[in-house]
């Protein structure tokens, strides 16, 4: 608490009272009513029963667990297996979809980086933003002109006669995995490419020169210190993933279900706020987990991201 | 480009790919909103039309979404900049300790599930509402309020994040200079400070705008009962897709691609003027394509290119191309029915005289004809095209072991 207070007076003394105060109470009011007290409400809400309006606060509303078990157990008492099958998928693909994100944008970072110079560099740049200005359905929506029944993919294909029937895509799930693919990118190139950025060329260099093969050059020199901003990506790649809501909505086949759209069921088509709360806190609570078992195991901390 | 970095063939290959991946899908999107045919496709193409741009303007549901979005997009912008602006400060300031743990805290919104946020925002605000006693028709029940409240959440930390960027580069001794020569503190944010952070403002609120319109996994939470123009287009693309969609992202990527061009102009000629010596490039030097350089002047141009392009389209007109359409249609089926006609004729000359008193012409009886009477004798073959949805199993023919 003094090095809080002294490091007020410290900002006082630089910037004025009136700075002070302002960032004061921006940061409060920030971290407390908009970060903190919601998570809060929505964990006590997850805790309760769907009541009428009129038994609120009544005797009737005690805390309970029956929302989470019914996550963990359907109504005989066996487990759950299609919800927890759900979340279970979810987590799967967005490792899948952050994996395919590494490979393809470790590569297009270290271009940029180090091989791409001048207009070529400040090009692919611009390249690489233009497409996230589009918006994120619109980007969703041009994949299922890709890969409908009728779509792009199948129209060329059979008329080239590749194959006879059409291939349904959206189905096998090949539309939703190349569109959150496609989505999260840029979130993975920049803070792998700020990373890559900071290698001194002459040790890649150096290391040809010892002799080393091109794929040791790179699993020694370049990816230790890629890892940071690695990590960084794949946290927020993985993160926006397993929360994606649209992309699943949009692209997702008839029979997989993302475990956003089961939270979004419960909160709009059941109207049952609370297990749907119940189900948000899970989501969050395995996300956070996972990521927080990985950064573990990589040894980077949670400072790196967002750099 | 130098071996060692693995500068190549492979390089150029791998790019390319990569941008075809990027650009690949949008170019074919862009595409399809200038076919008439109903579902957004390239094969087969029917007819150049820009039609599809009229439905898109004659949407109320997107169009009012539009007004909405704008509102909240501008409310976040005069929230999430300044909120930003004090998290980036208070972070710049805090010893290390502190400065870690405040880190983790402001970065967590961007990090949770947009779902989350959205759910977090309405079950605590009605909880406020609740204990404030207001009704449902009161400001925490309202879809814009909410919405706006759980976008700042995260979007500030967007904010945050350019605003850390440009405060890493900040000289302290500026300031401390300042404030020895007599300036009040006050007058050092005022007059030093804030000027330095001025294009990170620009940025941070370009940035806010763009997450706060594109949102959908919050928004569509708190928004409620209310309609924002993604919430909107989401919901029109779930429930059925037309090319009208395609023509939205026309103008989009128009809109984005002018932005790009006037930008990269702009810090061409800032390069250019930072250089000390402009007159030297010819380009510069000459008063014409000074002008055209300037980054206003390729405004100029690009958006009377725009208008251009949007006045021709306008008074394009597809009609007698797709009457032409229809009419093909129309032939083919035509032709499909005469085909099937000429068929069940010759099965009707096939079976016999005795059909030839049975009623209308293709008769699709979901017997097959079964009963009619010259159906009980004896055929030589089964009918090939068979109308009937039993395949004809029950023809009486069809039990007898196959020769």
């Amino acid at each position: 608490m003094s090095a809080l207070s002294k490091a007020m007076h410290g900002f006082v003394g630089r910037h004025g009272m009136g700075a002070a105060v302002f960032i004061g109470v921006a940061v409060f009011f920030w971290v407390i009513f908009l970060i903190v007290l919601p998570q809060m409400a929505m964990l006590d809400y997850s805790f309760r029963n769907n009541l009428p309006v009129a038994d609120v606060g009544g005797p009737k509303d005690v805390y309970t667990l029956t929302n989470y078990a019914y996550f963990f157990f359907s109504a005989n008492g066996s487990i759950n297996t299609l919800d927890i099958g759900v979340l279970g998928n979810t987590m799967l693909a967005a490792i899948f979809v952050t994996l395919i994100d590494i490979a393809l944008c470790y590569p297009i970072a270290f271009i940029l980086a180090h091989s791409a110079t001048g207009v070529a560099a400040r090009l692919m740049v611009i390249g690489l933003i233009v497409p996230f200005w589009v918006n994120e359905i619109l980007r969703a929506f041009a994949f299922r002109v890709l890969f409908g029944a009728t779509g792009v993919i199948n129209g060329i294909g059979q008329s080239m006669g590749l194959w006879d029937a059409p291939i349904d895509f959206i189905r096998a799930d090949v539309a939703l995995y190349s569109g959150l693919t496609y989505a999260y990118i840029l979130l993975m190139i920049f803070p792998i490419y700020n990373a890559v950025e900071a290698l001194d060329r002459n040790q890649i260099e150096a290391a040809r020169d010892m002799g080393a093969s091109w794929w040791r050059v790179h699993w020694r020199v370049v990816l230790p210190i890629a890892k940071p901003g690695i990590a960084s990506g794949a946290t927020m790649v993985f993160m926006l993933t397993a929360g994606a809501l649209a992309a699943p909505q949009i692209l997702g086949g008839p029979s997989s279900l993302w475990f956003t759209q089961l939270i979004y069921q419960w909160f709009n088509q059941s109207a049952n706020w609370q297990r749907g709360s119940a189900y948000a806190v899970l989501l969050l609570v395995v996300c956070i987990c996972f990521v927080m078992l990985l950064m573990r195991v990589f040894k980077v901390n949670i400072g790196a991201i967002g750099r | 480009m130098s071996k060692a970095t693995g500068a190549g063939a492979g390089t150029t290959l791998y790019s390319l790919f990569f941008f075809a991946f990027l650009f690949g899908p949008l170019i074919i999107m862009v595409v399809t909103a200038f076919n008439s045919s109903s579902f957004p496709r390239i094969t087969p193409w029917e007819c150049f039309t820009t039609d599809w741009f009229s439905v898109l303007v004659n949407n109320a549901r997107l169009m009012g979404g539009l007004g909405t979005s704008v509102i909240i997009g501008a409310g976040v912008v005069v929230c999430a900049v300044p909120i930003g602006l004090a998290g980036a400060m208070a972070l710049s300031e805090l010893p290390p300790r502190l400065r870690a743990a405040l880190y983790t805290v402001l970065i967590t919104p961007i990090l949770i599930p947009g779902v989350v946020l959205g759910i977090s925002t309405i079950v605590f605000w009605g909880i406020v509402g609740r204990a404030f006693g207001e009704e449902y028709a009161s400001t925490f029940y309202n879809g814009i309020f909410l919405t706006l409240i759980g976008q700042i959440t995260f979007i500030s930390a967007y904010a945050m994040l350019v605003f850390s960027a440009r405060l890493q580069r900040f000289d302290p001794t500026l300031t401390e200079a300042a404030l020895d020569l007599g300036a009040t503190p006050g007058q050092c944010f005022r007059k030093i400070l804030l000027p330095f952070l001025k294009p990170a403002i620009g940025s941070a609120a370009f940035l806010t705008l763009l997450a706060s319109f594109e949102n959908y996994n919050t928004t569509v939470f708190t928004i409620l009962s209310d309609s924002t123009f993604t919430t909107a287009l989401a919901s029109k693309v779930r429930l059925g897709t037309d090319p009208s969609l395609s023509a939205l992202a026309v103008i989009i990527i128009g809109l984005t691609l002018i932005g790009a061009m006037v930008h990269e102009a702009r810090t061409r000629r800032q390069a250019l003027l930072r250089s000390g010596k402009p007159q030297l490039s010819p380009l510069y030097a000459n008063p014409v394509t000074r002008v055209m350089t300037h980054p206003a002047g390729i405004a100029i141009m690009l958006i009377a290119l725009a208008g251009l392009l949007v006045y021709l389209g306008s008074r394009h007109d597809a009609s007698a191309c797709k009457a032409g359409i229809l009419q093909q249609k129309r032939a083919v089926q035509e032709q499909l029915l005469e085909e099937q006609r000429a068929r069940i004729r010759k099965l009707r000359e096939k079976a016999g005289p005795a059909t030839t008193d049975a009623p209308a012409t293709n008769n699709p009886s979901p017997f097959g004809g079964a009963f009619k009477p010259g159906m009980l004798a004896p055929k030589e073959e089964t009918a090939p095209a068979n109308p009937s949805p039993f395949g004809g199993a029950f023809k009486p023919n069809a039990l007898k072991p196959k020769e």
